[in-house]
């Protein structure tokens, strides 16, 4: 999923103690300064745990849940077919499913079985079967949860094109425990990852059905727990004004029936509770201060120094929290000239973009487009990039850029054209200081440019998600995988298949037959190795056309009290992982 | 009296309309964020959100919206649902009014205690240290933004966060209902930060008023007949300067009942204020809606018990 993230961003950053930390850097390779990634193993049982968030849930429903904190507290509540281990952001495991994914040899049958014994919590409270997993995806489709992600990663399952909520025929449950699913192409492997997304967490049809007629559907409201943790309902399982208070909290509380038995999770902590409202600068203070706290939100710049550099223990940095990316219209002039493109991404110090928002502390220069922890990352270059001049140089190359203008017609090396490229960023630092810096490279190679600077739904609803508009540059974008499959993050950002009229994904409006085909073909590679190679190959042809200009690789900072093991979420942005996660 | 109160009610009512004309076509025609886009995500299909578009309604024409709004309001008191969490909006609005009015009605409270006598001093002492003092601290308290002023607070005094721990920080608010002792002391921080901008406002109109008062002939008068001095200023200065400021209380209260974003915030009370910013955040229209109708509701009351309270203060209004 793309930017923004779904944790309140910073406001404000005091710049000069941001570039303090530039100097702090860690290795390329780790997962930065502070503490470190963790297992969760050996944990103390019991407790109360708080989470300070300024940003309210989104959804309750599985079916809909998108954003990172959303998943974050989903994740302990139920039980997906295949999940992440919290310090394994690549390779899935076995949740609900009793074992690996059985894929056919040509692709297009998945088979899943799925554990006893697991039971659903109050008030449903019986055993978990393949026919809840079946209900939870096909209601999917239903208009009412309109997931999506659904036809995206399910859509190649037989009868799903037509699916509106009803039975789907290749969605098979031949017995209690085993779900098998008939696909018309042969992308099995993908749909394998893809039950790591919430949508495969089982739903109770018999106790769901009379919520999910109502437009939108209300079963958010009354979730039905699968995994460690549930949120406290009334007898008919409502949880607003029980266990949730919209804007203001929510508890998690044990799930009577889940049994430790059928579950790796340790699930040390006795309760949850979500503090939602206020104010980021003051929750990090309490966060760094206090006991038993973790901040949900996007720790502020002063606050990350405050910990970086007087409580180190309290502090995590994850690596593979997502890339950030400059996107270059393709489809108007100028941008539709690739050597502009590529004069313009070897002009941009992207060091400097870096070093704005905390230096080597916040990430690693990205030289394209598949970023730690995503598969193909390796294949594509790994850290050392591709291989294309016009990245080589991180802090810029103002004579090859010069070259290449050079090449595009502009024989003193500056654009001479007439229109003003519309850059449209990020209001509030640090983001608008990285777009003053893109929009500055522009203008020291001549263009004429007009820059705006907007909140985050406006700069992807009204701008630069909207061909229409007509933006010439987007300076803050970024993106974030649905899971470790290379194709969530590559597909709908560069497949001009993606290009749509409203709510566009391909925000350069990539639109090149051969990288198309070359998607085509990866999508029905069948195996991970297979595929990390067929998207890394990829990643570079993208990478080297110059339609976006890849800068950071971003590690995100998480804060959290002295007495609290946190057991970061790598696949997760390092949130605390609520089923792992014990206090000291 | 009956008959102008019954005018103004009902005109507060078209104004009501006005507003959620108003707030719609800011936030319906003119908007800065599509919900459904949010709901979305960056991932969904044109037909994905088109489904989600329609199962919040937006896919029908605006004034088949509109209408739906105002007749649900009008005919079954329903200001919707919101979208995000299905909740009535009504329900979210109920829950949050005891917080703001619980911060607006203390905040008050300082504000009128504190700067009716520094008010009245500064104007019967002018020229005296007193009275430097006084205009002195009502600079700093107009100057400085309320939510500055809160982290300063709370960097100082919390008991989590501060150097000297005298206070609950933010966070601690509970219902007084659930625990008065500790409603009235996690409190008392924003009383006073909310309070300070308005009394140094209160007390520095009120000084000039006073003095303008205090020359006036019937004031002369009061005194070469014989009366203290104390009240002289108290009992007849006073009633006149005061006046204006009613006026000014009634707007001043009203805005607030809507809702207190920034100390809200900063303190972490759950009140209409922070539900407000929420709302747009996640641009959660029905949510809007609601809390802007309720804010305007305030002020258009607020308005009206003012103007009644005027026409008591001051015998000229009665009778014109």
């Amino acid at each position: 999923m793309p930017r923004p993230v779904k944790r309140a961003l910073p406001l404000f950053a005091l710049c000069a103690a941001v570039l303090a930390l530039g100097a702090c850097g860690s290795s390329n390779n780790d997962s930065g300064a502070g503490a470190t990634v963790d297992n969760g193993a050996g944990g103390q049982r019991g407790g109360t745990l708080t989470l300070l968030t300024s940003q309210d849930i989104q959804s309750l429903d599985p079916g809909i849940t998108y954003g990172s904190l959303d998943l974050n507290l989903l994740s302990s509540a139920v039980r997906t077919l295949y999940a992440y281990a919290p310090d394994n952001p690549t390779d899935i495991q076995p949740d609900l499913a009793a074992s690996p994914p059985q894929v056919s040899p040509d692709g297009k049958t998945l088979t899943v079985r799925i554990r006893s014994g697991v039971r659903f919590g109050p008030p449903v409270n019986r055993e978990v079967t393949s026919r809840d997993v079946k209900y939870a995806i096909e209601r999917g489709f239903n208009p009412n949860v309109a997931n999506p992600y659904a036809s995206t990663y399910y859509g190649d399952v037989v009868g799903a094109a037509r699916a509106t909520g009803g039975p789907i025929a290749g969605i098979k449950t031949p017995d209690d425990q085993t779900i098998v699913f008939e696909l018309t192409r042969p992308t099995a492997s993908l749909l394998a990852q893809a039950t790591v997304l919430p949508l495969s967490a089982p739903v109770p049809p018999e106790y769901a059905k009379p919520f999910d007629a109502k437009s939108p559907s209300t079963y958010g409201n009354h979730l039905v727990s699968s995994g460690p943790y549930m949120i406290p309902a009334d007898r008919d399982g409502d949880v607003l004004g029980n266990g949730y208070v919209p804007g203001r909290s929510l508890r998690l509380v044990r799930n009577p029936n889940w049994s430790a038995a059928t579950d790796d999770r340790p699930a040390y902590l006795n309760e949850v509770d979500f503090r939602i409202g206020g104010s980021t600068t003051v929750s990090g203070r309490q966060v760094l201060a206090g006991d038993g706290l973790v901040l949900g939100d996007s720790p502020t710049p002063p606050l990350v120094k405050k910990a970086y550099q007087t409580a180190r223990d309290q502090i995590f940095f994850s690596p593979g929290a997502g890339s950030r990316y400059a996107a270059l219209n393709t489809a108007i002039p100028p941008f539709d000239d690739a050597n502009l493109r590529k004069a313009v991404a070897a002009a941009l110090d992207r060091e400097q973009m870096r070093r704005i928002r905390g230096g080597k502390i916040v990430g690693d220069i990205a030289s394209h487009f598949l970023y730690p922890g995503v598969l193909g990352f390796e294949e594509a270059g790994g850290l050392e990039g591709t291989g294309v001049d016009f990245l080589a140089n991180p802090e810029g190359d103002r004579a090859l850029a010069e070259r290449y203008m050079r090449a595009a017609g502009y024989a003193d090396g500056r654009y001479t054209g007439d229109e003003t490229l519309q850059v449209v960023g990020l209001a509030g630092a640090p983001d608008s200081n990285d777009a003053q810096i893109l929009d500055q490279t522009l203008q020291d190679l001549g263009f004429k440019t007009q820059l705006k600077l907007v909140d985050v739904s406006v700069m992807y609803g009204r701008f630069c998600g909207v061909p229409r508009a007509r933006v010439h540059v987007c300076p803050n974008l970024g993106w974030i995988r649905d899971f470790a499959d290379p194709q969530t993050v590559l597909n709908p950002a560069f497949n001009g298949e993606f290009i749509f009229p409203e709510n566009n994904p391909n925000w350069p409006q990539l639109n090149d037959p051969a990288i198309n085909r070359a998607m085509a073909r990866a999508e029905l590679t069948v195996g991970d190795q297979a595929r990390a190679d067929a998207w890394g190959a990829i990643d570079r042809q993208v990478t080297a056309t110059g339609a976006a200009i890849p800068w950071l690789y971003d590690r995100q900072p998480n804060v959290f009290s002295a007495d609290v093991r946190c057991v970061p979420e790598l696949w997760n942005q390092g949130h605390c992982d609520l089923a792992y996660t014990s206090l000291k | 009296m009956a008959a102008y109160v019954l005018r103004r009610v009902l005109w507060g009512l078209v104004l009501l309309v006005l507003v959620s004309l108003l707030t719609f076509v800011v936030f319906y025609v003119l908007p800065s964020a599509d919900p459904a886009q949010l709901r979305a995500g960056r991932n969904a299909s044109p037909a994905t959100l088109a489904q989600i578009r329609e199962n919040l309604g937006l896919d029908r024409p605006m004034t088949a919206q509109y209408w739906t709004f105002l007749s649900q309001l009008a005919f079954h008191a329903n200001l919707g649902y919101s979208y995000f969490s299905q909740a009535s909006v009504g329900s979210l609005l109920v829950d949050r009014l005891p917080a703001t009015i619980s911060l607006t009605l203390g905040a008050i409270v300082i504000w009128v205690l504190v700067a009716v006598p520094l008010g009245v001093v500064a104007a019967t002492r002018r020229g005296t240290w007193v009275d430097k003092l006084t205009t002195g601290g009502a600079l700093l308290g107009i100057s400085a933004p309320v939510y500055w002023l809160g982290l300063v607070a709370l960097y100082l005094f919390a008991d989590d966060i501060g150097i000297w721990p005298l206070f609950p920080g933010a966070g601690s608010y509970v219902p007084f209902t659930d625990d008065p002792w500790q409603w009235f002391t996690s409190l008392i921080l924003p009383w006073i930060v909310l309070a300070s901008t308005f009394t140094a406002v209160y007390a520095r109109l009120l000084r000039g008023n006073m003095i303008e008062v205090l020359s006036e002939d019937y004031v002369r008068t009061a005194r070469a007949k014989g009366l203290s001095e104390r009240r002289v200023v108290w009992r007849h200065g006073l009633r006149a300067a005061v006046t204006p400021l009613v006026t000014l209380a009634g707007l001043d209260i009203g805005l607030l009942l809507g809702g207190a974003v920034l100390t809200e915030a900063v303190f972490g009370i759950p009140g209409i204020g922070q539900l407000n910013y929420q709302a747009i955040v996640h641009a959660d229209y029905p949510l809007i809606q609601g809390t802007v109708l309720l804010a305007a509701c305030f002020v258009i009351v607020a308005n009206i018990f003012v103007d009644v309270a005027y026409a008591y203060l001051d015998p000229r209004v009665r009778t014109s």
